[in-house]
């Protein structure tokens, strides 16, 4: 399995934690009387910062384990070879338009909850639940791509 | 729009090269093995460049690595 391929399991998961914990605490906050501002906010908060947090310690934890493991299987402490050729970088390019993609029919979606006479609030929480679960689908079509050839 | 495959014969040429090694070859022309297993299993086209230097590493022009045949053509 490739350097890429790892990183992007770790992405996925890191994702779909996020979006565990986000649904967790929506649910929560639903089952105490209602989404109230101040909480919704931070819950935001915590949920943006986690995903950029756990991408960026994510890559990095893939990169030395990888080199620790490969130094251990071929018993050489040698520079590892982690490059990203044109091959990876046409599948995160074709991974990210899905998420764009993806991500415009969830702000369509949460444009939706106005004709239905929602408050902003239930929007906006609908806008950061389509970006984590745009990303999440972003992660699966770059796995998919790997996998079926681009 | 019709389907379009660019095959190729990578496998042969290694083994012509002494039975090079698909990370021999990966690292000649500067990507990763998995690149190479796609190519040869006709399942990624390389960019011009890459398939150049492909043929580079093996000696023999471009042509006889790779050729183009449309899905309705014969192979």
């Amino acid at each position: 399995m490739s350097s890429q391929l790892i990183n992007i399991i770790v992405g996925l998961v890191s994702h779909l934690l996020v979006l565990v914990y986000y649904l967790v605490n929506l649910y929560q906050m639903n089952q105490e009387g209602g989404l109230v501002s101040s909480k919704v906010f931070t819950l935001w908060a915590i949920v943006i910062v986690a995903i950029i947090f756990l991408n960026i310690v994510g890559n990095i934890l893939t990169y030395i384990v990888l080199s620790i493991v490969r130094a251990i299987k071929t018993g050489k402490a040698e520079e590892e070879r982690f490059i990203v050729d044109e091959r990876d970088k046409l599948i995160e390019l074709k991974g990210v338009r899905v998420s764009y993609i993806s991500f415009s029919i969830g702000v369509l979606i949460s444009m939706l909850t106005f004709v239905i006479g929602q408050p902003p609030l239930v929007m906006f929480s609908l806008l950061i639940l389509s970006g984590i679960l745009a990303e999440i689908t972003g992660d699966i079509a770059q796995l998919y791509l790997y996998r079926r050839g681009v | 729009m019709e389907k379009c495959q660019v095959r190729n014969n990578i496998r042969k040429f290694r083994f012509f090269q002494n039975e090079m090694t698909q990370e021999q070859l990966a690292e000649k022309v500067g990507v990763t093995r998995q690149t190479i297993i796609a190519i040869e299993s006709a399942k990624y086209a390389p960019s011009l460049e890459l398939a150049f230097r492909i043929a580079l590493v093996f000696g023999v022009p471009l042509e006889e690595v790779f050729s183009y045949t449309s899905e309705d053509e014969p192979a």
